[in-house]
Formats: C-alpha cells, sequence, structure tokens
C-alpha cells in the first residue's frame, strides 16, 4: 500500500473510533446521563470487568461470529467512504460494495439471536430481517438513484458529479429514503425494533462483556458509516467555502450523524408489521419515482 | 487492497483486546445460566422452527432483490444508451410493480 | 492488580438496575426509579446487562423464586438490592449507595456457577397454528420479572414465531397484605374535604403518568417516557404547581403530536364499549394513552393564584408526601372503584392471542392494571 492509502487508512480508523464514541456519549448525554463525555468510557470499563456468562446449550461460534461480524461489516462499509481527502479503497464499483457489505448486518443479527438459544434474542434477529425486506429496496433504489446521476458507481465520480448541485438538492426523495434506511441498517431508534426493550433488549439480550462490548461498539460504529456515507453521495462530500475538504467531511458528517442520534430520543419505534405496507406501497413507488426523474434529466 | 487486510487487522488485534482484556479483569469461570424468561426455566430450546408471518414478502423481495443485480450496471450505462434504456428499465419495474399491487391486494404485506 | 479495581470504580458509578416490582412495592419501585433516574442511571432490560437486581416490595414465594432464577443469570459483580415496601426515600438512597460501594469492591463474584445442571430442556414441540399450519411451539412466560411491566401479573404464552397463540392471564401470589399505593389514604368518610379529592386526582394523575412512562417505553419512545416518569416523580412529591402544569401540559402536547406514535397505536387492543367495561378502558391503545393525557393538570389561566401547598413537610421527594395539585379534569370518583382493574385481568387473555410480541406488550402496557386492587383471590384467565 502506497503512502497515501496508509494515511487513508490510519484516518479512517481514527475517525470512527471518534465518531463512534462521540455517537455514545451524544446518546447517553441526551439520555439524561450526567457526565455524559466519560459514560462511554465508563460503561466500556463496566463490561470489561463484567463476567462471562453462557445461556444453555448456545452456539458459541455462531454467537461469536455474529458479534465480531458487526464492527467488520461496518469497516469494510467505511472503506470505499473518502476518509480525509481520499478512500482506502478507490474501487469501481464503490457503491455496490457498500450495499454488500450492509447487508452483512443480516446475517451478524440473526446469528447471534438464533445462536444464544434464548427467545428474545431470537425474536429481534426475526425482527430484523423484517426490517431488512422493508428498507433494503427503498434504500437501493436510493443508491442506484445516486449512481445514475452520477453515471459512475465509484463514489469518488459521485463526489464530483456534485460539482454544480448537490443531490440532495435533486433528489430529496432519495435523501429521504436513505436517512429512514440508515437508522433501519444501524437499528437504531425509531427502527430498533430488533434490540427493542419489548422484548428485553432483543438480539444482545444474552450477551454480557467483552461480546456485549464488541457488540455495542459495532453498532455504533455502523451508525457512524451510515451517516458518513450519507455525505459523498448526497451533500456534496467535501465540497465548501473557506475550509479544506476534510474538514467539511468532518462537519456534515457530524451534523448527520447528531441529527440520527436525536431522532432516536424523539421518536417512538416503528414496528414492521405496519411499515412494511407503508415501505412497499408508499416508498418504493417513490423512489422508482425519483430514480425516473433522474433518469430522464441525464438522458443526452 | 493491502490497505484493506491491515484495516481488517486491526480490527481484528482491536477484537482481540477487548476479550483479552475481558478475560483477565473479568471473574473467573463462565457463569451458566439459563435464558431470560422472567424468571422461569425454559421448558423447550429456543432455537426452532420460526413462523415466519411475512414469508410472501421476501417471495416478492427476491423477485425485486434480482431485478436490482441489474440495476447497478444500468445506472452507469444510461447516459450512453439513451432513452430505450429508461424504457426498457421501467417498462421491467412497471410489471413488477404491478406484482406488489397484487401482493398487497392480498395483503401479503399486512402479515401481522 | 490496581487497573482492575480502578475499572471497577469507575464501572460501579453507573450500574445498570434490573428493578423488579413485587406486589404492593408500587412506592419503592417509584423511589427506586426516582433515584437512579436522578444518579442517571440506565435501567437495564434482562439480566445479562445488569449489575444491580433491585427487587421493590415483598416477593413473596413464587417472586421471589423468579427472582432466584433470574439472580443466577446477573453476571458478576453483581449486587441484590431489596427495598422495602416501606422504605424511606433515604433508606433506599441509602441501599443504593452501598450497593455502589459493593459494586466497587468487585460485588458478589458468582465464580462458575453451573446453573444448567440438571434440569432437562426438551426441543420444541409442534401445534397447529392459526392458518392451520403444524409449527414449533415455544412456552414464554411474560412476568412476573420484566421491564416496564405491571408488578405482579403474570401471562403464561404459547408462542409460535412470535405470535401468542395462547395465553393464560393471573395474578403471582403476594408476599404480604396491603393497599393500593394509587388509592390514597382517606380519612373518615364524613370528614372529606377538598384537600381529600385534590390528593385524590393528584395520585390519579400520577398514575396515569406511571402508565404512560410504561406505555412509552414499551413503544420505544425512551425520551417521552423518561420525561413522563420525571413529571410523575414532581408531581408526587408536591413540587411547585403551577410550573409542574405548564410542563404536564407540553408534555401532553409533545406526546399528542406524535404522528409516528398515533401510526404504531392505533388499532391495538381494542376493547368493545359492553356492560362492566369502565369507559377508560373503552378503544385502543391510543384512546386510553389519550385518555392518560386527559387526566394530566392543565394550566388555569382564570386562577392566577398558584394553588396553596399544604404544609412543609415535604422530605426529599418522598412520593408517601403530601402536596396539592389538582387534575384539569375533575374526578370525582373513587379511583379504582370502578373496577377496571379487574376487567382488565378478564380481557386480557383474549386481547393478546394472536398479538406478536410487541402488540402484546403494548397491550398490556395501554391497559396497565394495578393488581394491588384486586381482591385476594387472585384471578386466572385462560385464551
Amino acid at each position: 500500500m502506497d503512502e497515501g492509502t496508509g494515511a487513508a487508512a490510519v484516518s479512517l480508523v481514527v475517525s470512527l473510533a471518534v465518531l463512534a464514541y462521540g455517537a455514545a456519549a451524544l446518546d447517553a448525554g441526551l439520555g439524561g446521563a450526567r457526565g455524559a463525555a466519560g459514560a462511554p468510557l465508563r460503561e466500556a470499563a463496566r463490561l470489561l470487568v463484567q463476567g462471562r456468562r453462557r445461556t444453555l446449550v448456545p452456539d458459541t461460534l455462531l454467537v461469536r461470529t455474529g458479534t465480531v461480524l458487526l464492527p467488520l461489516a461496518a469497516l469494510l462499509a467505511a472503506t470505499v467512504l473518502p476518509a480525509g481527502d481520499r478512500p482506502v479503497l478507490d474501487s469501481g464499483v464503490g457503491i455496490v460494495w457498500f450495499n454488500a457489505m450492509e447487508v452483512c448486518v443480516w446475517g451478524a443479527l440473526w446469528l447471534v439471536g438464533w445462536g444464544v438459544n434464548s427467545v428474545y434474542p431470537l425474536i429481534g434477529g426475526y425482527r430484523f430481517l423484517a426490517q431488512g425486506l422493508s428498507y433494503e429496496l427503498p434504500h437501493m433504489f436510493a443508491l442506484i438513484t445516486v449512481a445514475l446521476g452520477a453515471g459512475s458507481l465509484r463514489i469518488a465520480d459521485v463526489v464530483a458529479a456534485q460539482r454544480e448541485v448537490w443531490f440532495v438538492v435533486w433528489m430529496p426523495v432519495a435523501f429521504v429514503v436513505y436517512l429512514v434506511s440508515a437508522l433501519a441498517m444501524a437499528f437504531w431508534g425509531p427502527m430498533g425494533e430488533p434490540v427493542g426493550r419489548n422484548v428485553a433488549g432483543g438480539v444482545p439480550a444474552e450477551l454480557s462483556g467483552a461480546d456485549r462490548l464488541v457488540f455495542a461498539a459495532g453498532r455504533y460504529a455502523l451508525l457512524v458509516v451510515v451517516a458518513a456515507a450519507a455525505v459523498p453521495l448526497f451533500l456534496g462530500g467535501g465540497a465548501g467555502p473557506v475550509l479544506p475538504g476534510w474538514a467539511w467531511t468532518a462537519v456534515k458528517t457530524v451534523a448527520v450523524l447528531g441529527g440520527l442520534v436525536l431522532v432516536g430520543q424523539r421518536v417512538p419505534a416503528v414496528r414492521m408489521d405496519r411499515f412494511t405496507e407503508f415501505a412497499w406501497v408508499v416508498l418504493i413507488p417513490l423512489t422508482l419515482l425519483q430514480t425516473l426523474v433522474v433518469a430522464i434529466v441525464v438522458l443526452p | 487492497m493491502g490497505a484493506v487486510l491491515w484495516l481488517v487487522g486491526v480490527l481484528a488485534v482491536g477484537v482481540a483486546g477487548v476479550y483479552a482484556a475481558s478475560a483477565v479483569l473479568s471473574p473467573r469461570g463462565v457463569a451458566g445460566s439459563g435464558p431470560f424468561l422472567s424468571g422461569a426455566w425454559p421448558r423447550e430450546h429456543a432455537m426452532s422452527r420460526f413462523h415466519v408471518r411475512w414469508y410472501a414478502v421476501t417471495l416478492v423481495f427476491l423477485a425485486f432483490d434480482m431485478e436490482m443485480v441489474f440495476m447497478y450496471p444500468w445506472a452507469v450505462v444510461v447516459a450512453e444508451v439513451g432513452a430505450m434504456a429508461v424504457v426498457e428499465m421501467f417498462a421491467f419495474l412497471g410489471l413488477l410493480l404491478v406484482g406488489v399491487l397484487y401482493a398487497w391486494r392480498e395483503g401479503a404485506f399486512r402479515w401481522a | 492488580m490496581g487497573v482492575r479495581e480502578w475499572l471497577l470504580r469507575q464501572a460501579a458509578l453507573r450500574p445498570r438496575p434490573l428493578v423488579v416490582g413485587c406486589p404492593y412495592g408500587t412506592r419503592a419501585r417509584l423511589l427506586v426509579e426516582a433515584e437512579a433516574d436522578r444518579r442517571g442511571w440506565v435501567a437495564a432490560a434482562a439480566p445479562a446487562e445488569a449489575g444491580l437486581l433491585v427487587v421493590c416490595g415483598a416477593a413473596g414465594s413464587e417472586i421471589g423464586q423468579a427472582v432466584e432464577v433470574v439472580w443466577e443469570a446477573v453476571p458478576a459483580p453483581r449486587v441484590l438490592v431489596e427495598a422495602a415496601s416501606d422504605a424511606s426515600a433515604g433508606a433506599v438512597r441509602r441501599a443504593l449507595d452501598d450497593a455502589v460501594a459493593e459494586l466497587a469492591a468487585g460485588g458478589l463474584d458468582g465464580g462458575a456457577r453451573h446453573g444448567d445442571a440438571g434440569r432437562p430442556v426438551a426441543m420444541a414441540g409442534r401445534g397447529r397454528d392459526r392458518d392451520g399450519l403444524t409449527l414449533d411451539r415455544l412456552h414464554v412466560p411474560l412476568g412476573p420479572v420484566l421491564a416496564d411491566w405491571p408488578a405482579g401479573l403474570v401471562v403464561e404464552t404459547v408462542l409460535q414465531g412470535d405470535v401468542i397463540q395462547e395465553a393464560v392471564v393471573r395474578a403471582a401470589s403476594a408476599g404480604a397484605d396491603g393497599v393500593s399505593f394509587w388509592d390514597p389514604p382517606r380519612r373518615d368518610e364524613t370528614d372529606r374535604d377538598e384537600t381529600d379529592r385534590d390528593e385524590t386526582e393528584r395520585r390519579e394523575a400520577a398514575r396515569c403518568l406511571d402508565s404512560l412512562g410504561r406505555l412509552l417505553a414499551v413503544a420505544g419512545w425512551p425520551g417521552a417516557a423518561r420525561e413522563a416518569r420525571r413529571l410523575r416523580d414532581r408531581l408526587l412529591a408536591g413540587a411547585a404547581p403551577a410550573g409542574l402544569r405548564r410542563d404536564c401540559e407540553r408534555f401532553a402536547r409533545r406526546v399528542r403530536r406524535s404522528r409516528v406514535l398515533r401510526w404504531m397505536l392505533r388499532g391495538v387492543g381494542p376493547v368493545e364499549g359492553r356492560a362492566g367495561v369502565p369507559e377508560r378502558l373503552r378503544g385502543d391503545a391510543l384512546d386510553r394513552a389519550y385518555g392518560w393525557l386527559d387526566t394530566l393538570p392543565s394550566p388555569l389561566p382564570d386562577d392566577p393564584a398558584p394553588a396553596t401547598q399544604n404544609g412543609g413537610s415535604r422530605h426529599d421527594g418522598d412520593p408517601g408526601g403530601a402536596g396539592a395539585c389538582g387534575g384539569g379534569q375533575r374526578v370525582d370518583r373513587v379511583v379504582g372503584a370502578d373496577g377496571a382493574d379487574g376487567v382488565v385481568l378478564g380481557l386480557l387473555a383474549g386481547l393478546l392471542v394472536g398479538a406478536e410480541s410487541a402488540v402484546a406488550r403494548l397491550i398490556v402496557a395501554s391497559l396497565d392494571p394495578d393488581l394491588d386492587r384486586l381482591p385476594a383471590s387472585a384471578a386466572v384467565r385462560r385464551g
């Protein structure tokens, strides 16, 4: 790997860690904890000294695989996003890669939910699959709309195509749908039923100690990545006056991330038995309409 | 690709570090207990054939998902191929949407 | 080694309590919840994430056994706290302080426990579902140890997937006798005056806020649930009525404005208006939630003088403390006298069969029966 890619890789790890910590601290602060800035550290300390436990005849291999897959999927999805001034993996099919990595979360959650052999995680895991069936298609149509507008699946080209007008301006529906699906991907806030309190914490209900710490860190990393992806896809990447590109990327990412965390406290949970119909009957036709508009615009 | 492997390595070291720290810092041994059932002991294993009521949705989803695979390369060449590409793709999508409409009428999305 | 001790001390500052409500333990639960919130503790929903198991009230044999099973599942370092039904706010605070100190010292190191020895567990059996398919069935009891769940309620369910196929609703045996916290102590019938009525309204409003806190927590709206519980605690502490009335109104407006809540609660757990079914149970979960909001104290534009607070004997947020804060809507009946809690127990099984897990929790939370108001012989209903 050359020097530029190495710097991007280091910057990716650092910014992912910092932003994930910031998101956890902000969430703790909004959740009423005092001394919120140190809250994630205390929680990490608590989980590190917490005893390990196992439920009745669990499939430990599946549980561990699913748990570690969560931060891994987030990290791999992030590789195509510009960290600093360039992405770690400048792939010609960056958007497809991002999509593919994010879908790994389906597997991760189901493996954990199934593997611990406990009914609440099992329900949580299946809830996420139902959620996937609802959010994934509108999400993919939103991504395809972006690729269509840029005429490329490379994220750098997508950013370049927004030099004149940001995609959020002429693809507002795709942007809103992306944000909804971002919440769903990270099973966050209103889309957090797979880890809902009404099923005793859902998928991670039986995890303690290191397992729970890795799971929680993976979830925050995922939230950061889906928020960060909105910046090159819709918000012009590093474009902006005065400040350098990386600073604008950071500012926009923090804004989107802060918004998602805020929504988590402000909006009740959405159940899939009602959302599925909405997603298929309203969101999919709406995003397809958006795709059609963009397709007509890009025609020579 | 080397950088991606390096990143995976960093994550592997990080996760291994968490588990190692936990092994050193947490109480010895692994505590065994039943799954959480509001204070009851389970009568059967939770791993069971789950009643997936959104079965019909998965089938409609699969139809669309296969279609998405074609849509990624399509998005790249629309500007080159021109209006015909748009017409063909949306005619195809229209057919699929008729399927969705039918599934909706049959109540496939109201699975509760 | 020093690192472990330091980490334990850090961890002990933010333990996650799993709060277990027992019959006649409402007062203790309210004190524990208020104190935990004051300390910025996040409540646990399952034993695996908890470090504290807080039992509020007298457990009795049945809930005691359940607590034992759950305690076995709490990973070390862990501390079991028992808050007596009549514990004072100071006693609860001291108990939690002691628990923190104990956690910081390593808590109860369980070491290797092998709880699963000798208890047989079968593979799931099969049965016919509502569509005539033969599917695996799981026996899953809801309660008595469950977050945001009515104290002492047990619903034995049979699940296929996450749909309830069968439900038996019953009340867990109580460990002691008592009266419901929500029925305010009354003086002699002949001696009732305005103060009693205010007190009745205040309790009723606080009870509605408690139920709303539960419903909103189950509905996955943590911010609003926390606000409801804070208002409840302020109302019970007899905090300055003028500001409180304004805050209650703001809260009610916020909840009513939520479209997502309307979307999710509409049509959940519909109760028909039959004879014997009290007015406030009728309609769906959303109607009942809005009904609770109606009982909250609202600002009095025509009454500029703030309601007088009776007595200065208000000690540190003790929910037993008296204070004047009337409801916006006059509550003339004696609270609980309409027998709604017993009716709920009768309706519940029928409503739960066919519901999926999240909806089932919403149904229970929207009816929120207070089992402490039931006559001693607890009813068992099948569905």
